[in-house]
Formats: structure tokens, C-alpha cells, sequence
């Protein structure tokens, strides 16, 4: 048998402490260690997404115990992109790291980075709820380590609302996850798709409950609206590699909604409608018009492309909400895309903050290197503010496609466009005024702006932005595999087939299903 | 109602959960954190029961036994518990940390100054000179 | 050459300027002029297929699924506007080499105007209208930075924020209007669309579509009530200006409308909208346009003025309407161009666009006197010069339409812009080339080189040209035509000429010109009234439109995101209940399928002391010390209510955890204040009490609710009952489940506690690298110490059950996978065991005696595990595949041996590593915070305690 599926998680689980071990204080062999493993992460994520390409559901018992005994990996079309997706932002974000020696500015950076990416490797490929949890507190606990990385006063107060805010998040976790086995008697993905469907129409408050405090727990991850307050300051206040690492996070919330919220609560399944169905899209909405509004209304550049990504999270489920295959297709299309832009949004802005007193969005002398920054500035606030010729316009147009037909289409088109009209405005002003302002304004002599980002952390952020060209050129094939992909999700018996009636250790063909 | 052991059990979940929540809206780091604390002693109550109350009946495989506990919850819970302390332990020293370095254990941030407003709006472009930024 | 050509060289070649930069200027301006010409022939080349009026277009898939395709068509009115664009193009290029100055970078500016000229090529050519959509906006955008090219210039800057908000809003109008024309006609191809009038016409969503298209081609061709951006992107360097706001950019709204026309004219909705805002902004622009006094203001509100009369020609709506409109927009240019440059040389010159400051030009620069004089009579529509014809055609039209009933309207206002468009024009040719020579200029004017006054004369050739001989284009406008009309109308008889005979359009052309001599004759008088009479500044009212959207946006935003913690506790707290509740009262609660079971004393007495102990804690909390203990009560009554319901694991657990937790919060306090004050309003503590006594109930009704009703199947754990000792070779069911059923949680989990290990020491270190450590040297413990750091006893009795303690550990590690216990127990009671001696001799005295570093031991724990996982892939099994035996020692009796035990020593390592990796951290803030400590294992004589003071 093959283990390729669980590599991605047990890979970086090896690695994270064999550099605690042996490399504590070898900052060079910690990184080749660190680049060796996150490239090796892009080559298994091609792998598997070839291998899933076809509509295969790979799965991997753990302890050779079938499911629904044991824990389960899953990969599928989804999983398996959101694993390459990971993994190659890893690599372009520890290229940046490497190029402007964040790496150093504290202990043990890479094995957090490691362990981060184990967490969100296994939050991707887990197919029980449970297992996720776990994973989701991996990723969680190393997060808080990138994320006071290097100290700081402002890092520390953030980082400690961050986690706090977080500790509850988990809290409730748990509770979903008390209410689901209550309820089901079961914690594998698939099984809780079958037994769902088991619920009695009399009988619905506790799969209501669990099914909305699940959603809720997911929400936060994807900083939804009333729950994305953490969000601002914590991206804010991270190192800059961090931040962007962290584009990859919200979207394990989005994906989590997708993957649940398709496969064991759907939208049409009686005894819980009239919720996520509905409500979802109102909060979406909410999102998009806060992110905006926040866009406009930051102070400070850092807090600005903080509320672009609560805005971007805001498309992503506005698309999701719709809960059609074209709608996941869009939303899909448009996570990658948004990610990649916030990514490359977070470093250039720690690129600009080495050389100025504050990122306040006043003019003061040219930053260091001004003129290749401003350059990637501009492209990738395009980017994020979905003007053409990037990706985010290309994906605004599949989400306003997607959602005719839907009831609140004049809705959803309203706060799309004359969101995007609002970020347009801000993100003009701020360029104008960082880059081009600045070009007004004699550098004291007294002043050092320091040295310009390294060549590596310009490759870093370059990489980012040729991503998202390649995103735009190739985006007839990529919204086809979207597409498919979406299909998959809309489809999930061979999903519950292949996961549930696959035999392990002890288990007779009768209990194989668990029922 | 009768005074069932199930009614102990949720009741002590709810008194558990409405001091944690209450403790987690205070301002001072430490009785926040005591309140996440109670909020996990509540969480891991309720995690527990969801395996349903069994008195007297371990998960302990005995030729004799004929009724056992559902172990199921009890692993996960024991998962929980592991969890929440290296997070409680994680979460104290952060405070610590933060406390230490800002010389005040409030969990909000001080209001920060909103009078200084950015000239990036069309209208004025005089250009400002570059100010320091705060500590 | 193919159409991707043509469309594709303007990109491609905006990478050559900026490497060219280094070159030279020539080689900068020459290499953009090359690749402009290339695209211009390559243009030419298709020349013949659009007069034999076949309609080229090629095309490949881009989004297929979304209907963007990359599809491009090129008839008359495509070749029209490309024509213009790339030949107008080639001769603001060669004027740019000369007017750009030594200090401006070339190579940047002409990166922006290739980016330009191809989105502008892109938008004429594009079949697909999402295509179209992409090129738009492109437009703005590196118009966007052509305007603002002056980066150091405030005006440039703005005038570079205005035209994008406005076009940008229109551009992002026209993607709801072209979505909802592909929706209706169910394809985005233009050749497609175009067929479908009757069916777009019909649907009812047609006056929004028509809406949205219109708000994005009036924003982008300065139409009122959008006309305020253009004037003020004049910041722009001439060349830009002359480009954009003359030959192209401005085009594009007028095109868009033309495009559309066979679809979209022809409704009342069209006639009014259309009609109505181009006549408005006719009159308007040609008013201020009288009274600005730079050249270049002048120049833009004629431009505006001129769009208007082009967009009231379409909206009529009529055929004969649509060929003035075809015509003006070719004589427009040439003209407009031409003016722009000359104005352009002047300001080169004299250093001023000021009319006040500048006359008598006409002795000093008599070249450029020509090319602007005869270029302003064809703009103000004088015989022989192309203007007039076009402006006869447009008067014409007038007279045939009828708006609101009243026949005279649309003349009466034709004229009055006509008139007010003469007098600009005269008052330029008069206040600038004539009148006395002065000896004020700011700089000593005289004519420019060729390479600035070659370009615009080249265009007033063309000016005087069709001006006296139409006949030469009218087959080309008259193709052109044809293309915007369709197969919707027949093309006008009509032909272009000279001489109409004594028809109301000539009377009204006359009367126009004569106005116009009169109002520069009164010119000063007027001024006076005008600048007398007040009216609105539209820059000022967009800035205070942006100015409160900040702000408004701010008072909404800034408040609620302020890192107000508690606050977001709050929300958060809230909406979950609220959540909770909205799906517990929609849904159908069901009957109790459980019988309860009855409560019994002890049972009673222990939820009595849980509660009260809570109660303490929440009413006592402001006293750390007593809030911890009540915490430690809270904790040991939740093990034994875990004891008491049939888990003693989790007892096990529960009960040592809370021992450790207890410790490190004990050390945290150290440092921390013993009380909190009081802060909060009783009115806050109320609401936060309501909140929390919402979320209690919102629990208990949970947990009452699951506790008295079955799984809708029965739980998977019986699985677990039933092959516990079968497959995973242990009794202890809870403890197998941990190892081997669940053991990749049990993985997750302790490298969770890991990596908490590894963030508290790196947290530690950067806090004793920073600041935070001279705050510790110079700290005053705010509580007094104990005398005796070290008690006898306690030290002794730790020693004596230290090796206890560790064979206890050993004990319950080993039996772990039969009776209650196992590795992390285990590795909590060891760990426990160790920091008895940390507080009996303190911190120095034992990590002195440290012999494992922690980071290893927790890395070694965590490896282990992993490796025991990887070493079933050996057998061809998954990770964690769990085997075990049974051995006989004799004469022991025979006991198990199972991976399982090797994977849970793991997790014992990693336990007691990252338990004693935390206290470390701690224990280090603590030695630097100067606490009292001996380096002696016990404090028999206290005095001791100055040398180690001075020592430490």
C-alpha cells in the first residue's frame, strides 16, 4: 500500500523536531532543512492532485482501523489543491523569510513554521471532525508562536488577544464536537453524512445545534462577520512572512464550511434548513461591506490590507453561500486568487516598513527600494481590489455570474461592485500617497532608510504575483478543475462509498459500514 | 422535575460556563484567563457527557462486567484536557509576557490617538513632514 | 496582420522603453515610435477587407465556462478608432521626445502610453464584451498613472485619484449592465449581441443594463454630471492631455455608444438620457470653456463640450445622426490634437498657459500662431476647415429632432453651444497670438524646433484638407457608418459638402459665428459678471463627498475594531448564543428517550462544593491567591465527579494536570499583580452577567438535552468495547482508544504540548534579550518573602519520595494498557516529581542538577512517536499500525509487549519535556527578577542568604 496521503502531515512532523533536536543552533542548516521540506511539500501536492485529478477519493487508515473506528485522511479533488495551495505559498513565503532574516529575529521560527504547516496539511486531508479539531489546535498553537515571533510590546498585546480569542474558539469546538457524537454516536466525516440523514424530522434540536455551533467555530476561522474581530490586529501586529503565511488560514475556515457544509450538512437536508442556507449569505455580505469599509477607513497600511482579506473572505463565502456547484466553483477560484494576493500584499508591506518610522498612510521620504516596491504595490493592490488584468477580477466576474438567478442577486451585485468601487478609491489613495507623495519630500539627512529588501524577498514577492498572472492567463483550465472539483463535492457518494466501505483490521463486511 | 444526576451534571455545565463567560468579559488578564479555564471545565463536562452518565462501570475490559462506560468520549476528553493545558500554559506566559513588556495587565489596548489624520484624502495634498511613529 | 498582432505589440513593446531608458532618449522615443508604427501597419494591412466591408475577427478560449473569451473582430468603426488611436499615437509620440524635459523619465513615461495605447486598441477591437470590459479598465488604470506621471505635482496626484474613482466607478457600473446583456442574449460575443435588438429591447431588465452601460461610457467621455474629472487630469504632462483627452481616451465612452448603438438606440430611454446629458454638457462645457483662462482648461471644456454634441448625435438615434457623430469624432481629433500641442509649445515657450499673461504671441512664434489659429477657426466651426462640416450636419440633425414636444429646444440649445464653442475659440486665437507684443513673459518665447511643431502641423494640413475637399473621406465615414448602424437602419443619402444651400442649419452657423465674435468683443465685461456669479466647484464637492465617506467609513470602523478584547469577547459571546438559540427554537425538540437516574448524596454533595467553589471564584477573582485556590477546588472536584461517573483516567488526568497548572500559575502570579481592581461599571457588570447567565442556560438546556436522548445510531464506540483487547491487545479500552484506535489525535496532541513547550522558551528568550530584562533586574517583589527560602523538611521529604514518586511514574506507565494510567499520566507525575525539587531547593540549585537538555527530550518524545508510526510502513501497514505479544520471562509471569507501549513512552518524553521545558522558562524570568534564591540545597543558616544576594 501507499502512504503518499499522509506525508504532507507526517513530513514537517519529522522535520519540525529533528531541527529542534539537532539543528537548535544552526540558523543555516535550519533553513535548507525548512526549504528542503516545503519544496518537497509542492512535489507531493502535484502528486496527489494528479492522482485525484481523475475523481479518485484516495483514503489512509491510520492504524489500519476502517473508518468510521478509526481516523481516516481523505484525499480529493478539493483536499488535495488546498495541500499544493499550501505548500507552494510555504515555499514563497519562506523564500521571503530567508531574504529578510525574520527567521532570525527569534527562536525557532522554522520548527514553528513546520509544525504550522502540519496543522493545516492535516486540517486538509483529516476526514474526522475530531482529528480536525486536533489539527485545528496545531495549527493554532504554532500560529501563536509565528505570530509573537520576534516580541514586541504591540506583538505580544495582540498575540495575546489573538490567542484568547482563539482559546474560545476552541471551547466551542468542543462543544459542536460534544453535541455531534451525542447526537450521532459517530466522529468520521461520512459516517455523520449518513447518520445526518437518519435524523428524525420531530426530532431536530440537537443536529440544529450542532450544525450551527459548527458553523459558528468556522466562521471565526474565516473571519466572518460579527466574528472576524480578531482578525485586524493579529494580522496587524505579525511579522510580515507570518501575516502572509496566515492568508492560508482563513481559508481552512472557508474550506472546512465547504467540505462540511456540502458533504454532511447540505443545504437542502430538512432538519437543518433555514440556517447556514440563509444566513450565511447575510453575513457575507456583511463581510464583503466591512472588509471595504475598512479598507477605506485604515489608518495604517498593515490594518488596510488587514480588512482587504476580511473583504476577500467576505467573496470567497458570498460565492460559497450560494451553495451551487458554480458558486463552490467560483469561490474556489476566487480562494486561491485571494490568497496569493493578501500573501503578496503582507510582504510588501513589510517591505516598506523597514525603511519608514510608521505605517501610518502619510507621505514621508522614499522608502528603500522604492520604486520595484511600488511597482509590486501597484500590482498587487490590482490584484486585491479585482481591477483587471489580474485574477480578481476574473473571479468577481465568476462570483456576479454565479449568483444570477439567486434570489438576492441585486444584493449580492450591489455590495460586490460598489465594494470593489471603495477599495479602488482606498487603495488609490494610499499608493498615491506612500510612493508617489513621497517622491515631494526631502530625506532628512540625519536618516538612514536602511538597506533595500534583499533580491530574495523581491524574488519571494515577485513569485506571488507571477502566480496570480499565471492564475489569469490559465484561467479557463483552472476554473474547469474548479468546476470538477465542485461537481466532486456536490456528488459525495463515492466520497462515503470509498470511506466507509473500505475494510480494516477486524472489521467484517457487516460492520463495515458502522451500521 | 426530579433531581437527577443528569440534571446535576447539565446544571453544573451551565454554572461552569455563565462563571467563565462572565470572568472572560472582565479586563484584567488573569481572571480572563481564569474564565477561559472555566470555560474548559465546562467544555470537557459537556464533551464527557456526551457519552451519556454511567455510574460505576469503567471502560475496563472484565470477563464479569456486562455494562461498560462509552470510552469513546473519555479519550477525547483526556485529548482535551491535554490540549488546554499546554494553551492555558501558553496563554499565562503570553500574559506574563505582555504584562512585562507593557507594564499593565489589561487585556484591552489603550485607545490609541485617532486625531492624527492621514492627508491622503483628494483634497489637501500640502505635503506633511515625516513624523515619528510611537514607541 | 493578425488582429492578437496588433492588439499585443503595444504590450509587449511596453517593456522595450524602460530598457531602452539607459539608451538615450532618441533610442527610448524611437523604439516606442517603432513599435506604435508596427501595429499601425500591421493595422493597414487590413485595410482592404473593411472597405470591401467584411468584418475580420479571430479568437481563442479563455474562460469558456464563464463566456470570456479572448476573441477580437475588426470592422469600419473598429478600424476607425484603432486608426485614430495609432496614428494620433505616432505623432504624440514624436512630440513627447521633445517636449519631455531632461529631469522626466522617458522610458517610464512611454511604458504607460504603450500600456495605453494597447488597452485603448484593445477596447475598439474586443468582440467578446467581458474582453472588452478587462481592456476598460485598463484604461483607467494606466491612465491613472500617465496623469499622474508628475508624481512630485499635488494636481497630478489628484487629478490621477479623480479620474480613476469616477471611471473606475462607471467601468464597474458597465460589468452589471454588459453581465446582464450576455445574460439576456446568453452569449458575451458583440456579433452576437448585435443581432439581437429586438429581444434585448423587449426584456425587461433592458433599462438597467442600459443604465449601467450608460453610467460607465458617460463617466469615461466626461458626459454631465461626470465632466468634473477631465478638466482637472490637464495636470497631466501636454502630450497625455493631447492624447487622452483629445484623440483616445475620451473616445472610448463615445465608441462604447456607438458600439451598442444598433442594440441599445432607438428607446425613448436611450433618446432622453443620451440626448439630454450630451446637450447639457454641450452648453455647459462650451460656457466655462469662455471664461477659464489656461489654455489647457479652455482646451478640456471644449472637449467636454464637443463630446457633448457626438453623444447628443447618437442619441437621436437616427442614421443621419449617427454619420455627423462618425464625422465630428474624426474632425474632432485632428483638430483637438492639434490644439492641445500647440498649447503645449506655448507653455513650452513662454512658460505660462495663463491667456491673461500671454497676446502679441503672433510676431514672436508665427509658426505656431498658424497651426493654432486655423486649428481654433475649424473648432469654431468657420467655412472650408473640417469643423464646419461637421458642425453644419450636427445643427442640422438638430433641427429634425423635437425633445419634450417643443420643436425649438434642441436647436435653440445646438446654437447657444455653437455660439459659446465660437467664442472660445476666438477669444484663444485673440488674447493669445494678438493684440500688442508684451515684455512680461515669464520666459523669451519663440517657435520650437520642427520636431514639436512638425505634429500639429501635420494635422491641420489634414484640418484644411477635408475641410475643403470632404469628398476625400466621405466614402470612409460613410463605411465607418455603416458598421455602427448595422443591418438596424439604412445609411444616409446624405453626402457631405460644402454648400447646403439657404438652409436653418447655415442661419444657425451664422448666427453662432457672429455670436461668437460679439462675446469676445464683451469678453472682459462678462468675465466680471461670471467670476461675480457664484456656482458650485466640483472639485471642492468631490472632495467633500470623499472626505465624509472617510470619515464616515472611520466612525463606523475605528470604534468597533479599537483592540477592545472584551469587547470581542462580548460579540462573540452573543452572537453565539444568539445563534444557539435562534436553531434551538426553530427546530422540533422531540422526546426523552432516556429515563434520568436518580441523584444521590455524594453525587449532590460534590456538585454542592463544584458550584460553590465556582461561585467563589467568580466573586472572589479580583484576589489571585484565593481565585487560584478556588480554581484548584473547582478542578479536583471536576476529577472526582470523573472518578465518581466511571473514568478514572480522566480523573488520573484531570487531577495531575491541574497540579501542574496550579504550579505554573503560582510562578506566574510571582510576577503579576495580587489583585485586580476594580474597573468595570456596575452597569458593564451587569450586562456582562446577563450575557453570562444567557450563555449558562443556553449550556445546561444542551447538556439536558443530549443527557436524556439517544444517538440516532448507536455509537461507534462499541467497536471500540468489542476489539479493544482483540486488536489492540489492552483492557483498558480509554487508554487503547489513545493509542492505537485514535492514536494519530494522541500524535497531534502532544505535539501540541511540544510546541507550547518550544513558543514559552523562545517567548522567554526573546523577552530576557529585550527591554523586559533590566524591568526584571530592577524589580521590587510587591509581596515579602517567606524567611527561609528552602524548609528542611520539605526538602527532605521531596528527596526521600522523589525515587518513589519516579516508580510510581514507571508503574502507571507500564499498566497503562490494562488499568488506568498510561504515558502522559505517567509523564505527569515524573515531571510533578521533579518540580518538587525545583520548589523545595529552588530553581538554580535543581536545573544546576539538570543532566537532559528539554528541547531534546520533547524533540525525542515527538520523534519516537512519529517513528514508531512510520515503523509499521515497514510491515506494508498504515501509520500507527499497532502490533503486540506476549512474552514469559520465567519466572515472571508472561506480560505484553505492544508497539502501542513504545509509541506511548513517546508520548511520556514529550510530557515530561515540555512540563519541565515551561517551568524552566519560568523559573529563568524568575532567577533574573532577582527573587531570593540560594544555590544550597537547604537554608539551614540564613545569613548565608548575603553572599548568594551579591552573587546572584
Amino acid at each position: 500500500m501507499t502512504h503518499w496521503l499522509i506525508v504532507p502531515i507526517i513530513l514537517p512532523a519529522i522535520l519540525a523536531p529533528f531541527i529542534v533536536l539537532a539543528a537548535r543552533y544552526h540558523i543555516g542548516i535550519q533553513r535548507v532543512f525548512s526549504l528542503v521540506g516545503v519544496s518537497a511539500q509542492i512535489v507531493l501536492g502535484l502528486a496527489l492532485m494528479w492522482q485525484a485529478s481523475d475523481g479518485t477519493v484516495m483514503i489512509y487508515q491510520l492504524g489500519d482501523w476502517a473508518a468510521p473506528f478509526g481516523i481516516i485522511l481523505v484525499g480529493d479533488r478539493l483536499s488535495t489543491m488546498m495541500v499544493l495551495l499550501t505548500a507552494v505559498l510555504a515555499l514563497l513565503v519562506m523564500l521571503y523569510t530567508i531574504g529578510s532574516r525574520w527567521d532570525e529575529r527569534g527562536r525557532h521560527f522554522h520548527a514553528l513554521f513546520q509544525f504550522q504547516l502540519m496543522g493545516i496539511m492535516g486540517a486538509f486531508l483529516t476526514g474526522d471532525i475530531f482529528n480536525l479539531f486536533v489539527f485545528f489546535e496545531v495549527l493554532l498553537i504554532a500560529s501563536y508562536g509565528l505570530m509573537i515571533h520576534g516580541g514586541g510590546n504591540a506583538r505580544l498585546r495582540a498575540g495575546t488577544q489573538y490567542v484568547l480569542f482563539n482559546l474560545v474558539g476552541s471551547t466551542l469546538f468542543l462543544f459542536a464536537l460534544g453535541a455531534i457524537y451525542a447526537e450521532t454516536g459517530t466522529l468520521n466525516m461520512a459516517d455523520l453524512a449518513m447518520r445526518v440523514q437518519m435524523v428524525s424530522p420531530d426530532a431536530t434540536v440537537g443536529i440544529r445545534l450542532a450544525a450551527v455551533l459548527l458553523l459558528l467555530v468556522f466562521a471565526i476561522k474565516a473571519a466572518i462577520v460579527p466574528l472576524h474581530v480578531w482578525l485586524p490586529s493579529s494580522y496587524a501586529e505579525a511579522p510580515g512572512p507570518v501575516a502572509a503565511l496566515f492568508a492560508i488560514m482563513t481559508k481552512v475556515g472557508a474550506y472546512a464550511i465547504i467540505r462540511v457544509y456540502t458533504l454532511i450538512f447540505p443545504p437542502d437536508h430538512g432538519p437543518t434548513a433555514g440556517m447556514h442556507d440563509y444566513w450565511l449569505m447575510v453575513a457575507a455580505l456583511a463581510t464583503v461591506a466591512l472588509g471595504m469599509i475598512g479598507v477605506l477607513a485604515a489608518k495604517k497600511l498593515d490594518r488596510m490590507v488587514a480588512f482587504a482579506v476580511i473583504g476577500s473572505m467576505g467573496m470567497v463565502m458570498l460565492a460559497i453561500s450560494l451553495f451551487t456547484p458554480q458558486g463552490i466553483a467560483a469561490a474556489l477560484y476566487y480562494m486561491v486568487h485571494s490568497t496569493l494576493a493578501a500573501a503578496s500584499l503582507f510582504l510588501i508591506v513589510d517591505m516598506v516598513k523597514d525603511s519608514r518610522a510608521n505605517l501610518r498612510l502619510q507621505a514621508t521620504w522614499p522608502v528603500a527600494g522604492a520604486v520595484p516596491t511600488a511597482a509590486l504595490f501597484f500590482m498587487a493592490a490590482i490584484a486585491m481590489a479585482g481591477l483587471p488584468p489580474l485574477s480578481g477580477f476574473l473571479g468577481k466576474l465568476l462570483i456576479l455570474d454565479a449568483s444570477f438567478g439567486n434570489g438576492s442577486v441585486v444584493w449580492i451585485w450591489s455590495f460586490v461592485l460598489i465594494g470593489s468601487l471603495i477599495s479602488v478609491v482606498a487603495f488609490g489613495r494610499a499608493g498615491s500617497t506612500l510612493f508617489w507623495k513621497a517622491r515631494s519630500i526631502r530625506m532628512p539627512e540625519d536618516v538612514d532608510p536602511g538597506p533595500a529588501p534583499s533580491t530574495l524577498s523581491y524574488v519571494a514577492v515577485g513569485g506571488l504575483l507571477g502566480l496570480l498572472i499565471a492564475h489569469t492567463v490559465f484561467a479557463g483550465p483552472v476554473t474547469a478543475y474548479t468546476t470538477s472539483i465542485a461537481e466532486q463535492l456536490f456528488a459525495p457518494d463515492a466520497y462515503i462509498t470509498n470511506v466507509l466501505e473500505t475494510p480494516g483490521k477486524l472489521s467484517t463486511p457487516a460492520d463495515g459500514g458502522g451500521h | 422535575m426530579m433531581l437527577s444526576l443528569e440534571l446535576l451534571v447539565a446544571s453544573a455545565i451551565g454554572i461552569l460556563t455563565a462563571g467563565g463567560i462572565y470572568l472572560l468579559l472582565r479586563l484584567r488578564t488573569f481572571p480572563v484567563i481564569m474564565g477561559v479555564s472555566l470555560l474548559t471545565y465546562a467544555v470537557n463536562i459537556f464533551l464527557f457527557s456526551s457519552g451519556r452518565l454511567t455510574v460505576g462501570a469503567p471502560p475496563i475490559l472484565n470477563d464479569s462486567a456486562t455494562l461498560y462506560a462509552d470510552p469513546l468520549p473519555q479519550a477525547l476528553v483526556l485529548t482535551a484536557i491535554v490540549i488546554s493545558f499546554g494553551m492555558t500554559a501558553v496563554i499565562v506566559m503570553m500574559a506574563l509576557g505582555s504584562y512585562l513588556g507593557n507594564n499593565t495587565d489589561l487585556v484591552n489596548d489603550p485607545l490609541v490617538d485617532d486625531d492624527d489624520d492621514d492627508d491622503a484624502s483628494v483634497g489637501n495634498a500640502g505635503d506633511v513632514t515625516p513624523q515619528e511613529g510611537r514607541p | 496582420m493578425s488582429l492578437f498582432l496588433i492588439v499585443a505589440l503595444p504590450f509587449l513593446g511596453a517593456l522595450l522603453p524602460g530598457l531602452m531608458n539607459q539608451a538615450g532618449r532618441d533610442a527610448c522615443s524611437g523604439v516606442t515610435f517603432m513599435v506604435s508604427l508596427a501595429a499601425f501597419i500591421g493595422l493597414l494591412t487590413n485595410l482592404p477587407s473593411v472597405l470591401a466591408g467584411e468584418v475580420v475577427t479571430v479568437g481563442i478560449d479563455w474562460m469558456p465556462l464563464l463566456g470570456l473569451n479572448f476573441t477580437l473582430m475588426l470592422d469600419g468603426l473598429g478600424f476607425f478608432f484603432a486608426f485614430l488611436i495609432l496614428g494620433i499615437g505616432l505623432l504624440i509620440i514624436a512630440y513627447a521626445r521633445h517636449y519631455l524635459s531632461r529631469d522626466d523619465n522617458m522610458g517610464e513615461f512611454f511604458t504607460y502610453l504603450l500600456l495605453f495605447q494597447g488597452a485603448m486598441v484593445g477596447i475598439v477591437l474586443s468582440d467578446n464584451i467581458l474582453l472588452l470590459l478587462v481592456f476598460w479598465e485598463l484604461t483607467s488604470l494606466s491612465s491613472f498613472l500617465l496623469i499622474g506621471y508628475w508624481k512630485h505635482l499635488p494636481e497630478g496626484r489628484q487629478g490621477a485619484r479623480m479620474a480613476l474613482a469616477v471611471t473606475g466607478m462607471g467601468g464597474l457600473a458597465m460589468i452589471g449592465g454588459m453581465l446582464i446583456l450576455g445574460q439576456i442574449v446568453g452569449s458575451y460575443e458583440l456579433s452576437v449581441i448585435l443581432q439581437h435588438r429586438d429581444l434585448i429591447q423587449a426584456d425587461p431588465l433592458y433599462v438597467p443594463a442600459l443604465l449601467l452601460i450608460l453610467l460607465g461610457a458617460f463617466t469615461k467621455s466626461a458626459q454631465f454630471p461626470f465632466h468634473f474629472w477631465l478638466p482637472h487630469a490637464m495636470a497631466a504632462p501636454t502630450p497625455v492631455s493631447a492624447y487622452l483627452h483629445s484623440a483616445t481616451m475620451v473616445k472610448a465612452g463615445i465608441f462604447l455608444m456607438a458600439r451598442m448603438w444598433p442594440v441599445l438606440s432607438g428607446t425613448p430611454e436611450w433618446f432622453v438620457l443620451v440626448t439630454g446629458a450630451g446637450l447639457i454638457t454641450m452648453v455647459l462645457g462650451a460656457v466655462i470653456a469662455l471664461f477659464k483662462h489656461d489654455l489647457k482648461s479652455v482646451l478640456a471644456f471644449s472637449t467636454v463640450s464637443h463630446l457633448g454634441l457626438i453623444t447628443m448625435l447618437l442619441g437621436t438615434g437616427t442614421a443621419f445622426g449617427a454619420f455627423a457623430a462618425v464625422f465630428h469624432i474624426l474632425n474632432h481629433a485632428t483638430f483637438k490634437a492639434a490644439l492641445f500641442m500647440s498649447a503645449g509649445i506655448i507653455d513650452h515657450e513662454t512658460h505660462t498657459r495663463d491667456i491673461r499673461r500671454l497676446g502679441g504671441l503672433r510676431h514672436l512664434m508665427p509658426i505656431t500662431a498658424v497651426i493654432m489659429t486655423i486649428a481654433a477657426l475649424s473648432m469654431a466651426g468657420v467655412p472650408l476647415l473640417n469643423g464646419f462640416l461637421s458642425k453644419e450636419m450636427m445643427l442640422e440633425e438638430s433641427t429634425q429632432t423635437v425633445m419634450f414636444n417643443t420643436w425649438w429646444l434642441v436647436p435653440a440649445l445646438a446654437t447657444l453651444a455653437a455660439l459659446f464653442s465660437a467664442g472660445y475659440s476666438f477669444r484663444l486665437i485673440a488674447h493669445t497670438f494678438f493684440g500688442p507684443k508684451r515684455d512680461d513673459y515669464p520666459a523669451a518665447p519663440h517657435d520650437p524646433g520642427f520636431g514639436l511643431w512638425g505634429p500639429p502641423a501635420f494635422l491641420v494640413v489634414l484640418v484644411v484638407t477635408i475641410g475643403v475637399a470632404p469628398f476625400l473621406v466621405e466614402d470612409f465615414v460613410k463605411i465607418v457608418t455603416a458598421s455602427v448602424l448595422g443591418t438596424t437602419a439604412e445609411l444616409p443619402h446624405a453626402y457631405i459638402k460644402i454648400w447646403h444651400g439657404l438652409v436653418p442649419a447655415l442661419y444657425m452657423s451664422l448666427a453662432a459665428v457672429g455670436g461668437g465674435v460679439i462675446l469676445v468683443i464683451m469678453h472682459s465685461v462678462l468675465q466680471k459678471i461670471w467670476d461675480a456669479t457664484p456656482r458650485p466647484e466640483a472639485k471642492v464637492i468631490f472632495d467633500a463627498t470623499i472626505s465624509s465617506f472617510v470619515s464616515l467609513a472611520r466612525s463606523l470602523i475605528l470604534p468597533l475594531h479599537n483592540g477592545a478584547f472584551s469587547r470581542y469577547a462580548a460579540i462573540a459571546a452573543v452572537t453565539i448564543i444568539g445563534a444557539g438559540y435562534f436553531a434551538w427554537i426553530t427546530g422540533v425538540q422531540g422526546a426523552a428517550t432516556r429515563a434520568p437516574q436518580a441523584a444521590t448524596p455524594v453525587a449532590l454533595a460534590g456538585w454542592a462544593m463544584l458550584v460553590a467553589a465556582t461561585f467563589g471564584l467568580v466573586f472572589l477573582h479580583r484576589n489571585r491567591l484565593l481565585a487560584l485556590i478556588m480554581m484548584g477546588i473547582v478542578g479536583l472536584m471536576v476529577s472526582v465527579g470523573f472518578v465518581y461517573f466511571s473514568a478514572p483516567d480522566l480523573a488520573m488526568t484531570q487531577f495531575t494536570v491541574e497540579a501542574v497548572t496550579i504550579i505554573l500559575l503560582l510562578l506566574a502570579l510571582n510576577f503579576m499583580p495580587n489583585r485586580s481592581p476594580v474597573e468595570s461599571t456596575v452597569l458593564h457588570r451587569v450586562r456582562d452577567a446577563f450575557v453570562a447567565v444567557a450563555g449558562g442556560f443556553g449550556a445546561m438546556a444542551m447538556a439536558w438535552h443530549y443527557l436524556l436522548r439517544d444517538a440516532v445510531a448507536t455509537p461507534i464506540s462499541e467497536f471500540h468495547l468489542a476489539n479493544s483487547y482483540k486488536g489492540g491487545g489492552g483492557t483498558n479500552v480509554v487508554n487503547v482508544i489513545l493509542v492505537d484506535f485514535r492514536g494519530f489525535d494522541t500524535y497531534g496532541e502532544i505535539i501540541v504540548l511540544g510546541i507550547a513547550a518550544l513558543l514559552i522558551y523562545a517567548l522567554t528568550e526573546t523577552l530576557l534579550n529585550g527591554p523586559v530584562r533590566a524591568r526584571l533586574l530592577n524589580r521590587v517583589p510587591d509581596q515579602p518573602r517567606a524567611g527561609g527560602m528552602h524548609p528542611m523538611m520539605m526538602v527532605v521529604l521531596t528527596r526521600v519520595i522523589m525515587p518513589v514518586v519516579l516508580m510510581v511514574g514507571f508503574y502507571i506507565f507500564m499498566r497503562g494498557h490494562n488499568e488506568p494510567g498510561g504515558g502522559f499520566i505517567a509523564g505527569l507525575i515524573v515531571s510533578i516529581a521533579v518540580v518538587m525539587q525545583y520548589m523545595a531547593s529552588g530553581f538554580s540549585w535543581a536545573s544546576s542538577r539538570l543532566r537532559y537538555p528539554y528541547h531534546g527530550v520533547i524533540g525525542a518524545g515527538v520523534l519516537l512517536a512519529g517513528l514508531t508510526g512510520i515503523g509499521s510502513w515497514f510491515v506494508n501497514k498504515p501509520f500507527l499500525t499497532t502490533d503486540f505479544t506476549y512474552v514469559r520471562i520465567p519466572p515472571f509471569e508472561k506480560f505484553e509487549l505492544a508497539t502501542a507501549a513504545i509509541f506511548d513512552l513517546g508520548v511520556l518524553l514529550a510530557v515530561v519535556g515540555a512540563v519541565m521545558l515551561t517551568l524552566e522558562s519560568f523559573s529563568r524570568l524568575a532567577r533574573t527578577a532577582h527573587t531570593k534564591d540560594s544555590v544550597h540545597p537547604m537554608d539551614i543558616d540564613p545569613s548565608r542568604q548575603a553572599s548568594t544576594e551579591e552573587g546572584a
